[in-house]
């Protein structure tokens, strides 16, 4: 990673606020890069004269429309110009000096990857509604994850214990869901599962300020052998009383479903998916327009003058690791109640950790997190699909896109990350 | 004072959190001995992370030792559970410790493991579930004097699976996708190929096989056999890329395949390893048929063997011919197949038999 670096070149005298922003020529340098690599490997390269179909409706849409095919060389040759511009302006702004705003490296991001499939298509139709459902469908638990992190550590409280609470969302909601024949009944439990975890972590690392990341894993490790035991015992052999609870069925929002390629990926979803928009809306408000989230967020960067302000620091903690715990349960009700219909161990198979990774590349916003989530559920969706088409990488080094993508994000696209200032560290009144 | 308090309670939760996670599962399960009068001998298994509610070969597995102590052959059962990959030479060592007859391990997953602790107890008799011992630089099948092999030529079976599924196709695609890149897993996709490919040689035909190219060795894999939100991912999007029949590769999480097919309607799904129509009741509907492998058979025997003492090393290899693999009944979808399909599908089976066809995988026995 660059370094920031101060310049001292500068002509004109540097104003006060410019030397606190201290400059970062990572994102500029990371856009160039990337731009040269779109603009000689997919655009300069490959042979001409191929064309790549991108289909735009599926056979349930209300509006159906014929795929668009491109020239890929020159589709792609444009949009990594695209990219170069961006690259340049990344580079202005920085000189000047400004911060790089949170919309540049999500439009390089869009420009970047249609650059690629520009070429990694070419000769094949890609139906975009099909890649953009799995795209959501992949990054639900990742968005659900990355709000109970961010939830806790605005406040100073790490939480690697988010794929426990996951996980915990998952068994409860499916085993009451199971027992009681009622899927909205098994809903409401998933945030007590939740809960229930996240009250585990803020006893332990709040109360008794055991260190943070220990309890985190140690509670993974205990909701693993607690659900495995569980079914093992009860789930598995006796899979229809305890395992069966079947899932919600798509919810096909009135007129916005028929928008062309956003309404059926957008709205026509389960009622998991739609709590989570409210979820996201609901975050970003609550931490950035309310009196709440000034607090919340003045706990986590400077919790001694907080409570010289009369804000009781470890309340506010506490408080906020058990919402986290509640949203990463209810988020947990997805991978049962939303889209597999059966509870199986294990099953978010480390979505809670990509989840951290995806709050921390969005910089500790609800808004920035969900792209970032929409980003691993891409390239996890993509690898799919381009698989399907027998593009020629092996599917090893595929599976890997995502984490790749993950370093040279974090590395380089978002510029300089920082965390809240008192994360991980215990407040203790002296 | 009050910080010992807090330390001992901390202290105490971390060790309840490692403890329940270092067994996940309860000590060896102890049974009653079923056989009456019979002697004792007592049956192990150490499963690999599926567990022995797998619904699939873990399961199966399972069911052979079971088997064995109802018909009396040997007096009780013990299983380990494996949750890690950390887990699976301390399972072994615990069950080499203990008084077993015969350690049964289940998969390629276990073969380091089982390897090591055959040689460090050249006393222990041992049978190992879907692995055959190879020299790493001849590829040549490699002895150990005290472990059983006991593998499946799963491909002579899912070759008729594939033509059947070619045949049954009204899209002209069929599908398939695997949970771990592993030879177990590929051998079936293996004959699945070929069988839609002999299917489209002798009816000059050209259905198409998604996720899986048996030439470059490589498809849709979900890269481990837990998370079933990729499972059913894989299966939407093979489904809308046109494909109508699934057959997952992939244990517990291959039903994501059957509740994407109920979804999206019109689709059905080859199950593996297990009767499907028996192990997912609620998704009968949608299962055509099963590619099944005798596991329980084949535990069965040779732990009987070892337990009447005519224990041998000699590799059980499962074929169609003597039934240690084979395709399950069509049940819901008897009236749904063409009888002239079914017919060639018998005849299939006998030209394998009789070896007049070939059927050939990399990860073949």
């Amino acid at each position: 990673m660059t370094a920031p670096t101060v310049d001292t070149v500068v002509v004109e005298p540097e104003t006060e606020q410019a030397r606190v922003l201290a400059r970062s020529w990572g994102p500029s340098v990371a856009f160039g890069v990337f731009g040269l690599v779109a603009l000689v490997f997919f655009g300069i390269l490959p042979p001409n004269g191929r064309e790549t179909r991108f289909g735009l409706s599926t056979a349930s849409d209300a509006f159906r429309f014929d795929p668009i095919g491109v020239p890929s060389k020159i589709a792609a040759i444009a949009l990594a110009i695209v990219c170069l511009g961006i690259a340049v302006y990344a580079a202005v702004l920085t000189s000047r000096p400004r911060r790089v705003p949170l919309w540049l490296p999500i439009t390089f991001g869009i420009a970047f990857v249609m650059s690629f499939l520009s070429w990694a298509v070419a000769g094949n139709t890609l139906s975009l509604p099909v890649v953009l459902k799995g795209t959501i469908a992949l990054a639900v638990p990742y968005i659900f994850g990355a709000l109970c992190g961010m939830l806790g550590e605005r406040t100073g409280v790490i939480n690697i214990a988010i794929d426990g609470q996951l996980l915990a969302g998952a068994f409860l909601s499916g085993v009451v869901a199971s027992l009681a024949s009622n899927l909205w009944i098994g809903l409401i439990a998933a945030p007590v599962a939740g809960v229930l975890v996240a009250w585990l972590l803020a006893v332990f690392s709040i109360k008794y300020v055991v260190n943070q990341i220990i309890v985190g894993v140690v509670l993974n490790v205990l909701v693993y052998g607690v659900t495995n035991f569980l079914y093992g015992r009860l789930l598995g052999p006796m899979k229809d009383t305890w395992n069966a609870p079947g899932k919600f069925a798509e919810y096909h929002v009135p007129l916005l479903s028929d928008i062309p390629v956003a309404g059926p990926v957008l709205f026509k979803q389960t009622v998991v998916v739609y709590l989570m928009y409210l979820a996201v809306v609901l975050v970003h408000i609550a931490l950035f327009r309310t009196r709440w989230g000034l607090r919340v967020r003045a706990v986590g960067e400077h919790p001694e003058a907080a409570d010289t302000a009369g804000i009781r620091v470890n309340v506010v903690r506490f408080r906020n690791v058990l919402l986290g715990g509640a949203v990463a349960g209810l988020g947990g009700a997805y991978f049962t109640l939303g889209s597999s219909g059966v509870f199986s161990k294990e099953m978010t198979a480390g979505a809670g950790f990509i989840a951290l990774a995806a709050m921390i590349m969005g910089r500790w916003t609800p808004v920035g997190a969900v792209f970032a989530a929409l980003l691993f559920g891409f390239a996890d969706n993509l690898q799919s699909m381009l698989g399907i088409m027998r593009f020629g990488i092996p599917s090893e080094l595929m599976q890997m896109a995502p984490y790749l993508l993950t370093i040279f994000a974090v590395a380089g696209l978002v510029g300089r990350i920082r965390p809240p200032a008192s994360n991980g560290q215990p407040y203790i009144k002296s | 004072m009050r910080r010992t308090n807090v330390m001992r309670v901390v202290a105490s939760v971390l060790a309840v959190g490692l403890a329940v996670s270092a067994c996940g599962e309860p000590p060896p399960e102890e049974q009653d001995a079923g056989g009456e009068g019979g002697k004792e001998f007592v049956g192990c298994m150490v499963t690999d992370q599926g567990g022995p509610d797998d619904k699939s070969f873990n399961e199966t597995s399972y069911k052979g030792l079971q088997d064995a102590e109802k018909d009396g052959a040997i007096s009780e059962v013990k299983i380990a559970e494996s949750n890690a990959d950390s887990d699976y030479k301390p399972n072994v060592e615990e069950m080499v410790a203990g008084d077993c007859g015969m350690i049964v391990t289940v998969g390629f997953l276990l073969a380091e493991a089982t390897q090591a602790a055959a040689e460090a107890n050249p006393e222990e008799k041992f049978a190992i579930v879907d692995f055959l011992y190879t020299d790493p630089d001849t590829f040549e099948p490699v002895e150990i004097d005290n472990v059983k092999p006991l593998v499946f030529n799963t491909h002579e079976a899912a070759f008729l699976a594939g033509y059947l599924a070619a045949g049954q196709s009204e899209t002209g695609k069929v599908a398939t996708w695997g949970g771990l890149k592993i030879p177990t897993v590929t051998i079936f996709m293996d004959g699945f190929a070929d069988g839609v490919a002999h299917y489209n040689k002798e009816k000059d035909k050209d259905v198409e096989v998604l996720g899986w190219d048996k030439k470059s060795q490589d498809g849709q894999f979900v890269g481990d056999f837990s998370n079933s939100n990729k499972a059913k991912q894989i299966s939407d999007n093979l489904l809308s890329a046109g494909a109508d029949i699934i057959m997952p590769v992939a244990g517990p999480i291959g039903e994501q395949a059957a509740v994407a097919a109920k979804d999206a309607g019109d689709a059905s799904v080859i199950w593996v390893d297990t009767d499907g129509y028996e192990s997912l009741t609620k998704y009968q509907d949608v299962i055509l048929t099963s590619v099944e492998k005798g596991m329980d058979v084949a535990v069965q025997e040779a732990t009987t063997a070892a337990a009447e003492d005519s224990f041998s090393n000699e590799p059980f290899v499962g074929t169609l011919e003597n039934e240690g693999v084979s395709i399950s009944p069509y049940h819901d979808f008897e009236d749904k197949v063409d009888d002239g399909l079914k017919q060639e599908v018998e005849d299939l089976k006998q030209q394998i038999i009789d070896g007049e066809l070939k059927v050939e995988s990399d990860a073949a026995f």
